[in-house]
């Protein structure tokens, strides 16, 4: 079973997106995280010797709108996150905070074509190398569709393709994306998602060897957006007709998407006329 | 005879012969507001129109008041779109554009686009509607396939230039090459070094060999050396050339043709490419380096250490450098040392997930202040910079007329000193009078502002992300910068007091992003009350998808439903992206269901 650890940590500040400079430093002393990472960036997370004045802090009182620049984080010994929408400490200072090797989205500026076309020219593919490694420690991904991952990537990279897709969990303003070409089924995907979001692929009951996401098992479920318009519960068609389809990915709590399953089945029994 | 009358009377010939001298189109701007005469002779005699923002004005007027369009440029999205911050599905639709001047503008040769969305419909539209058409540039667009390609390529008879930069193109197979038919000889520039697939390698060959024209031709990863050799033997005038992959065996006999051929291009001006090329193919590229005026090889991470050296140090004429950071201060040394004449340098990162050291630092900077005093154009990406290396390189190159840094680590002060960079942009904006666009970057607060405020006179585009303390930063730049045109902003603590203090402001500007700053829907809702010239939107992705999920997870289209999340109460709410530009064409009617026009 493999717990969340400092490698893991490390391996996060390292491969997930968009890794800052400011916390290499920072990976070796942080905890594992408990709990989904919602939290947004903001300016003073970033490493300021000299911390301008602090802004007021501003109403907490926002449910569900989305403004980053609304909530402060956290407390960096800890590195516990604070949920979006609920009163939070505010840094005075401006530490860093270790999970702040966190994708910001835009951020380096460079442009997005660039930035496709530099992860195909890399020798590795970090989001694969990750994945390599939790298999490694013994959490194995096995595709039941016959792909291995070793396969996926090397297609992936010799036809110099990759199919990012935006990722947005419920309750996390911060977006994020994910390569879908660098897995080869739903476990693997869902697997790094977890990795993710979570920092860690075991749910609090210690389950193992199994997406939490694709079994109904936690609170959330992993949906994606078709190219209708339609959101889908995701693991429903054959992996390569989703690679065709799937335009961005939700994870919805389960609640919300209980409705969604129900109109799902229905589409499907009225003979999947809107199905593509 | 009346000879006063003679005097006042110019007929319209001789008026339109005097603004065919005017090329600069702020220039035809401002004669066509002279008087209703001048208007029209001005509108039916322009050729060439440039609208920076595609929602400025209602495509159908555009094409209405210049029926003899030959020319037209387009940007639609605002440039943090090239960095994922603008939804997909927000708009700059070519769609609408093209119908339009297929309406009012047959005689259209030119097309050149940027950041909008195009669809192969339109490009199917294109190919038929202008039967002059010439030129078609596409420049990080999106939303077309290969197929659209293949339209435009099979029915444009005097097709020159087929120029597509940095799309997302969706790749449906490598026969749109096929589609330029038999008797197309016109081609002078083709550019398809982004797309990702296969080339039909044979199409190539074929229609390389019968454009006796082409100058410029940028070739996609797929291209072998083989054929690469083969094209180049065919077209010795060749000016500008993007290489496919550069892999070749010592003895092969592609190598051996690769060189051969290279030497025959006496006129080669400008190299691209490098795709996965190796120290032996760099070798061939050696004798044609000293008439080298551009060097792209931002796409070549293997070119680096002693190869990027050996390379570079034979290019004693270069203009303008593109290169990863990988290539180290040392390499810059050597391009410093080298390359006297150097006008424009980019160093793009190579590595953003490295744990190791920094490859390019503010040495590197320096060394190339030093060395290439004729510099006027940066974009640099680096880990870390000092006031003081900022200070020097302004006292080296007074010319800049583009400065972007882009220190990684959002907020990093210099480590020398732990100070912020106020001082060293600050001696950037005073010395470089001529400065135009500037991109800042590591810990600032409101001083560089200030700076910025007073000192630059002629900055016309202003980009900014997690500076700043006050909202008398984004005042002081607001109130100094007579010729702002774009300001952009991300992250920054500025707020309603900043974004009202000067409203009018906006009206002279082409537009304005701020988006995770500390702006509220009340001080919007202010902004568009007093400035109804002004399209105010709101971009508020995650409520609109909340509303999706209340609804039984239908992506219905809520648009029309505007004022039921604008006015549900809480104007306090924070404002995650507020995109504010000047407008004739009113409110977008093509707004998505997330973009909230106030």
């Amino acid at each position: 079973m493999r717990g969340a650890t400092d490698d893991d940590v490390e391996e996060r500040g390292v491969e997930l997106g968009l890794s800052l400079g400011a916390n290499k430093n920072q990976n070796h002393t942080a905890t594992a995280r408990r709990g989904p990472p919602c939290r947004i960036l903001t300016a003073k997370d970033f490493p300021a010797s000299i911390a301008g004045p602090s802004r007021a802090s501003p109403s907490p009182s926002q449910s569900s709108s989305v403004s980053s620049s609304s909530v402060r984080a956290t407390d960096e010994d800890s590195g516990t996150d604070v949920v979006v929408g609920s009163t939070s400490p505010e840094t005075g200072s401006g530490s860093i905070n270790p999970s702040s090797s966190q994708t910001v989205v835009g951020w380096p500026p460079i442009k997005a074509f660039r930035m496709n076309s530099l992860f195909n020219l890399s020798k590795e593919e970090p989001a694969n190398n990750k994945l390599k490694k939790a298999n490694r420690k013994g959490h194995h991904v096995s595709c039941s569709n016959g792909h291995s991952l070793a396969e996926d990537q090397d297609k992936s990279q010799l036809s110099g393709r990759c199919l990012y897709v935006k990722v947005n969990m419920d309750g996390d303003p911060i977006g994020r994306k994910v390569d879908l070409h660098s897995h080869g089924c739903y476990e693997s995907l869902a697997i790094s998602l977890e990795l993710m979001f979570w920092g860690t692929t075991t749910s609090s009951t210690g389950y193992m060897n199994g997406s939490r996401l694709l079994d109904n098992s936690s609170e959330f479920v992993l949906t994606y957006k078709d190219k209708d318009g339609d959101w889908l519960l995701v693991g429903d068609v054959p992996w390569s007709m989703f690679l065709d389809t799937a335009k961005r990915l939700r994870i919805m709590r389960n609640s919300d998407a209980s409705m969604l399953s129900l109109r799902f089945q229905q589409t499907y029994v009225h003979g999947g006329h809107e199905q593509s | 005879m009346k000879v006063q009358s003679a005097m006042f009377y110019f007929p319209e010939e001789v008026i339109e012969h005097i603004f065919s001298f005017l090329t600069h189109h702020p220039d035809r701007n401002t004669v066509s507001t002279v008087c209703k005469a001048w208007y029209k002779i001005e509108r039916l005699s322009r050729r060439e129109v440039f609208v920076g923002n595609c929602y400025a004005i209602r495509p159908d007027r555009a094409a209405a008041r210049f029926p003899g369009l030959r020319s037209l440029t387009l940007k639609g999205k605002p440039h943090f779109a090239d960095f994922d911050l603008v939804p997909p599905d927000w708009g700059g639709l070519a769609g609408p554009w093209i119908e339009a001047m297929a309406r009012s503008c047959p005689n259209l040769e030119e097309l050149r686009m940027k950041r909008m969305v195009v669809s192969d419909e339109s490009l199917e539209l294109l190919a038929h509607a202008f039967p002059n058409f010439k030129a078609l540039v596409l420049v990080s667009c999106e939303g077309f396939s290969t197929d659209g390609l293949a339209a435009v390529a099979r029915s444009c008879k005097s097709l020159r230039e087929l120029d597509l930069q940095e799309n997302e193109i969706e790749d449906r197979g490598p026969r749109w090459l096929n589609s330029f038919p038999d008797m197309c000889t016109s081609l002078v520039s083709l550019n398809f070094a982004c797309l990702k697939g296969e080339v039909n390698l044979k199409s190539l060959e074929r229609l390389v060999c019968r454009s006796p024209n082409l100058k410029c031709l940028r070739l996609n990863r797929a291209v072998p050396v083989e054929t690469l050799a083969k094209i180049m033997n065919q077209c010795p005038n060749l000016e500008d050339l993007g290489t496919g992959s550069l892999l070749a065996d010592q003895f092969s006999e592609a190598y051996v043709s690769l060189i051969s051929a290279l030497q025959k291009c006496k006129k080669l001006r400008c190299l691209s490419g490098f795709w996965d090329a190796s120290p032996l193919c760099l070798l061939a590229v050696y004798p044609i380096c000293a008439n080298l005026t551009g060097l792209n090889l931002s796409y070549a991470p293997t070119v680096q250490g002693q190869d990027f050296i050996n390379l570079i140090q034979h290019c004693v004429k270069l203009l303008r450098l593109w290169v990863l950071d990988s290539v180290g201060d040392k390499g810059l040394a050597v391009v410093a040392s080298a390359c006297k004449e150097l006008q424009e340098l980019r160093v793009f990162p190579s590595d953003l997930f490295a744990a190791g050291p920094a490859t390019v630092t503010e040495e590197g900077l320096v060394a190339i202040s030093t060395g290439c005093p004729k510099l006027n154009s940066l974009l640099y990406f680096c880990h870390s910079m000092t006031n003081s290396a900022l200070i020097t390189v302004s006292k080296n190159c007074p010319n800049f007329t583009r400065f972007r840094l882009c220190i990684l680590e959002p907020r990093k002060p210099d480590p020398a000193t732990n100070e912020p960079l106020d001082e060293g942009f600050g001696a950037v904006v005073k010395t470089c009078k001529n400065l135009r666009r500037f991109s800042i970057s590591g810990l600032l607060t409101d001083q560089v502002f200030y700076y910025i405020g007073k000192y630059a006179k002629a900055l016309e585009m202003l980009s900014i992300a997690f500076a700043g303390d006050t909202d008398q930063g984004m005042t002081y730049v607001l109130n100094g910068c007579k010729n702002l045109r774009k300001l952009e902003i991300r992250d920054c603590p500025f707020g309603d007091g900043a974004l009202l203090a000067d409203v009018t402001k906006y009206e002279t500007m082409r537009s304005l992003w701020m988006s995770s700053c500390d702006i509220s829907l009340r001080g919007c809702k202010a902004l568009a009350t007093k400035m109804p010239s002004l399209n105010v939107e709101i971009i508020n992705e995650w409520e609109a998808e909340m509303e999706e999920n209340l609804n039984n997870g239908v992506a219905e289209v809520i648009s029309n439903n505007n004022n039921k999340h604008i006015n549900n109460g809480n104007d306090e709410r924070k404002v995650e992206k507020l995109y504010v530009y000047r407008t004739v064409g009113g409110p977008r009617t093509d707004a998505p269901d997330f973009v909230w026009t106030l």
